[in-house]
């Protein structure tokens, strides 16, 4: 082994010194032949011998300004075969709003394929419809050719889709309600055509609900000022949505219902949906809102634990809210109640609570099972609705 | 006998040393020829260890154990990915828009749909994969929708995107939609990890409260990068969330802005969820942004990132999370930074973790259920109630055998049979099953609430096309007493043809319903209807008359 080893070790620089020279020699070679491309991959090497096929499009993006909702465009592409062998040409993958028009069938063709002779062109149609809400619109349709260099031709079309009708916002959201309090929303629908829009009818879908009968509805014409921040609007109407006192606790999921003349007759749903809880809430990063329970889960009773939760108040009393621990379960849990803050401007106060389980703290199992129950911090708030306010915690304190 | 296999051995592994070492030599002589980026060749971009995902070229193109015939289709269909590509100093991969889509866009083919965590998932380990330093970044916007399931589905994309190691997350519009509360629970850090949700100028509970910060430097590759987040300004007065502030989006990022110049980042990057011509306006009054990403785009990406004038990259990322962007930034000063708009189909294979994700999120909405997910019970227009498609056989045995045939009688199936199942989400439900509302993904009163319930009303029966049959069915079997008059009334209403324009209208956009761009792209009425056709027999016609 010894006296190979060396030789091995000969064998290799000879094998690298050759390795070297035949690598160097070919990327020479290819340096002199090839023809970097900036910006792309470079092309192989089998376009350098032989006849081959040139595929060359002058133009692969189309931009068609606009289109209504449901209405439809169409452009030719056209494809040249610059090379000196026949190109072929396969239709490939289409986005959703995009077909393309069958190849007309030639020698060796079909519907799908074609090919074109050297020098000779073709065109391909590519067409599109407006679907969806309106907005930017982007779409393209794809080609494969047997042209090394380019294998794989995109066209794209782009523009906008124009609505008959747009809704902003297109739906009304209102995260937290409180029973107590109303709210109010508008939301602008805005019209593009050439006669200013003319309000039908606007209804709430179920409005003999008790939710229904606490929800009213009004229209305006929207100022010349309001029109012109919506791009190609040329029209358009406030739907007033004011949400009274007394909505029934729990989820709030309605249909708002505009028809409007345009002066076709175009019908608008725009949902309104909603929790409608109390006025307090807990936040925090242990807070697990589907369990409604703060999970500290297995705490080391020699280390301890500190974990910082948010108490919401916000309706009519939210001022009132100064929290005071009445008790806590597990009895070495220790609370502290920062100060009240409001949140922007100011329907919501903020009221920090430090959780703390100091080191040295008991065994105690409160884990939230059949056999260790829930935790507890039980809180005074000063609300008058909500005098005591119990947030469950599931923790499990060991050694 | 012993010495001859001994040489043959030594003979074998010098020819393979020799043959070894001359290959390195070709490649690294190759390899040191002068070269930008660009200019390198797919097949000379060097083998790189460690990259299991990664196609024969040592390029991230596929998930793994994806075949080369898959990625050969795909890219035949969408595009390469990566082509041209040597190894970057870092990349930058950008998502976002994702609208909800945790899975793939729509229902019909997964595999040619494009989208989903799973697949985004392996594209970031494929990169990793590759030995990319990688920095994983969202503009925001996870959910679309309103109520229980979006708040579930909000946690669960964000537990998804902790996961995926992302470095930092924006905030968009349906995002701030949701109670603040369970935001913050949402986006709090997880244990160490600080929470890779940012916002310059979006404040949950308050911008004093400081849940999120308000920027993030991230350093990959020997790369210093600066992000920055924030809502735009009309997007904002969109949001009506009492207990979420939002500053002035130019406000907000002028003090960012100062921090990330004195932060030395070598790149920075602006996640604007606003309009394009916001993002412009943005980009223009905040020129240390190398990228700006915007929302408001088009259903997808272009191919190339267009250059503003102020010399900013913009981003769009389409919509529903089918694409991501990667931004490669390479040491080449010719070339510094080239773009790839990468399609999420199906050559990026599936992710365990992120489907073990989303079979969590499955289980949450099964154990809710649909009361727990606060769906309201829709009263159908007609006021009427479901009978199941069984009932509609007594009499229409033709047009069920036709039915039970198609599709549609075992579209509940297709759900139970998914992996993870999908039957207890009512965004997949409300097209398997009778009495809900497609497109509001909510029950009509009386209609389907599960198996055990309702088993009658399972699949895409009778009743979706032709309303709620119990007052009908019962007054066909006798079990009310009604006038011929009303007898007859009940039948009309529940007739449809397609004889008139009108009613064949009606029929197409019932159809439209579920058949929607996302599920059915494909649809067309007139192809589809021969394989559903089921006209009343004259045999059922005499005897219904005769009744």
């Amino acid at each position: 082994m010894a006296m190979r080893m060396p030789a091995a070790g000969m064998v290799a620089a000879i094998a690298a010194v050759v390795g070297a020279a035949v690598g160097g020699g070919i990327a020479a070679l290819e340096a002199a032949v090839r023809p970097w491309r900036a910006g792309d991959f470079a092309v192989n090497a089998i376009d350098a011998v032989g006849p081959r096929p040139v595929c060359e499009v002058p133009d692969t993006l189309f931009a068609f300004g606009t289109v209504a909702v449901g209405g439809k465009g169409s452009h030719e592409f056209v494809i040249r075969n610059t090379g000196d062998a026949p190109l072929e040409l396969t239709k490939g993958a289409t986005s959703c709003s995009c077909t393309v028009s069958d190849f007309e069938e030639s020698e060796g063709g079909s519907s799908n394929a074609k090919v074109i002779a050297p020098g000779g062109s073709t065109v391909l149609k590519v067409q599109w419809r407006g679907k969806g809400e309106g907005g930017a619109f982007r779409q393209q349709a794809t080609v494969l050719t047997n042209d090394p260099r380019r294998p794989r031709v995109a066209f794209v079309v782009e523009g906008t889709v124009v609505p008959s009708v747009a809704a902003e916002p297109p739906s009304l959201a209102f995260p937290r309600l409180s029973a107590g309090s109303g709210e109010r929303a508008t939301v602008k629908l805005f019209t593009f055509g050439d006669e200013p829009p003319r309000v039908e009818s606007v209804g709430i879908e179920s409005a003999e609900s008790k939710a229904g009968r606490c929800i009213t509805l009004t229209s305006a014409p929207l100022d010349a000022a309001e029109v012109a921040g919506r791009q190609g609007a040329t029209g358009g109407v406030a739907i007033n949505v004011e949400l009274l006192p007394g909505l029934p606790i729990g989820p709030l999921r309605q249909t708002i219902r505009v028809v409007l003349r345009t002066p076709e007759e175009v019908t608008i749903d725009l949902p309104l949906e909603g929790s409608v809880l109390g006025d307090l809430a807990v936040t925090g990063r242990a807070w697990d809102s589907t369990n409604q329970a703060v999970l500290l889960g297995a705490v080391s009773g020699r280390v301890g634990v500190q974990e910082e939760l948010f108490i919401t108040a916000k309706g009519p009393h939210r001022a009132e809210v100064k929290p005071v621990v009445r008790e806590v379960v597990p009895e070495s849990l220790q609370i502290t109640v920062g100060e009240a803050r409001p949140v922007g401007n100011g329907a919501v106060i903020r009221i920090p609570i430090m959780l703390t389980i100091p080191p040295g703290s008991p065994p105690a199992n409160h884990i939230c099972s059949p056999q260790a129950p829930a935790g507890r911090i039980v809180l005074e708030t000063g609300h008058p609705d909500s005098p005591t306010f119990t947030i469950p915690l599931c923790v499990a304190i060991g050694q | 006998m012993t010495h001859a296999p001994a040489a043959s051995f030594r003979l074998i592994m010098a020819t393979a040393v020799t043959a070894l070492v001359v290959w390195v030599g070709v490649v690294c002589t190759g390899m040191a020829r002068p070269r930008t980026a660009a200019a390198q060749p797919p097949g000379g971009v060097p083998a790189i260890s460690g990259g299991a995902a990664a196609g024969a070229t040592g390029i991230p193109d596929r998930g793994p154990g994806v075949s080369d015939e898959v990625v050969a289709t795909f890219r035949d269909r969408n595009g390469g990915v990566f082509e041209g590509w040597g190894k970057p100093r870092a990349v930058v991969v950008i998502t976002g828009e994702l609208d909800g889509y945790i899975e793939p866009c729509g229902c019909t083919g997964k595999e040619n749909q494009k989208g989903g965590l799973s697949r985004r998932r392996n594209l970031l380990k494929a990169i990793e994969g590759a030995g990319w330093p990688l920095v994983s970044i969202d503009l925001g916007g996870q959910v679309k929708r309103f109520g229980r399931q979006s708040e579930v589905k909000f946690q669960s994309i964000a537990d998804g995107l902790r996961t995926m190691g992302y470095a930092a997350v924006g905030f968009g519009p349906g995002d701030l939609r949701l109670p603040a509360e369970e935001l913050v629970a949402a986006v709090a850090p997880v244990g160490d990890q600080p929470t890779p949700f940012v916002s310059a100028n979006v404040g949950l509970l308050g911008l004093d409260a400081n849940i999120t910060p308000r920027f993030r430097i991230i350093e990959a590759g020997g790369v210093r990068l600066g992000i920055a987040s924030v809502l735009g300004d009309a997007e904002a007065a969109q949001v009506r969330n009492d207990a979420i502030e939002v500053a002035g989006a130019e406000r907000a990022l002028q003090s960012v802005a100062a921090e990330l110049r004195q932060a030395g980042c070598s790149h920075q990057v602006l996640l604007a969820w606003a309009t394009p011509e916001e993002s412009r306006a943005l980009a223009a009054k905040f020129p240390q942004f190398d990228v700006v990403v915007t929302a408001g785009g088009a259903d997808e990406p272009p191919a190339e990132l267009p250059r503003l004038s102020g010399g900013a990259r913009l981003v769009e990322l389409g919509h529903k999370g089918m694409f991501a962007v990667a931004v490669g930034l390479f040491a080449d000063p010719a070339r510094p930074v080239q773009s790839q708009r990468v399609p999420l189909d199906a050559r990026w294979g599936e992710a365990e973790d992120m489907i073990r994700l989303l079979g969590t999120y499955q289980g949450q909405l099964e154990s809710l259920g649909l009361e727990g997910l606060g769906l309201a019970h829709a009263r159908h227009p007609s006021g009427r109630r479901f009978a199941g498609s069984a009932a509609c056989a007594e009499c229409h045995a033709h047009a069920y055998e036709v039915w039970k045939d198609t599709p549609h009688a075992t579209a509940l199936a297709t759900l139970e049979e998914q992996k993870p199942r999908r039957d207890g989400d009512p965004e997949c439900l409300s097209c398997h099953v009778v009495g809900w509302v497609p497109q509001r993904f909510e029950p009509f009163e009386g209609g389907f609430a599960g198996m055990k319930a309702t088993p009658h009303l399972a699949h895409q029966g009778c009743e979706n096309c032709h309303g709620p049959a119990a007052a009908h069915t019962a007054v066909e079997r006798g079990d009310v007493r009604a006038s011929v008059q009303e007898r007859d009334r009940l039948r009309a209403e529940l007739a449809m043809s397609l004889a008139t324009p009108e009613g064949k209208q009606q029929a197409v956009n019932n159809c439209l319903q579920c058949h929607d761009l996302d599920n059915s792209p494909q649809f067309d009425f007139d192809t589809y209807w021969p394989q559903v056709e089921h006209p009343t027999p004259e045999s059922e016609k005499q005897a219904s008359a005769g009744n």
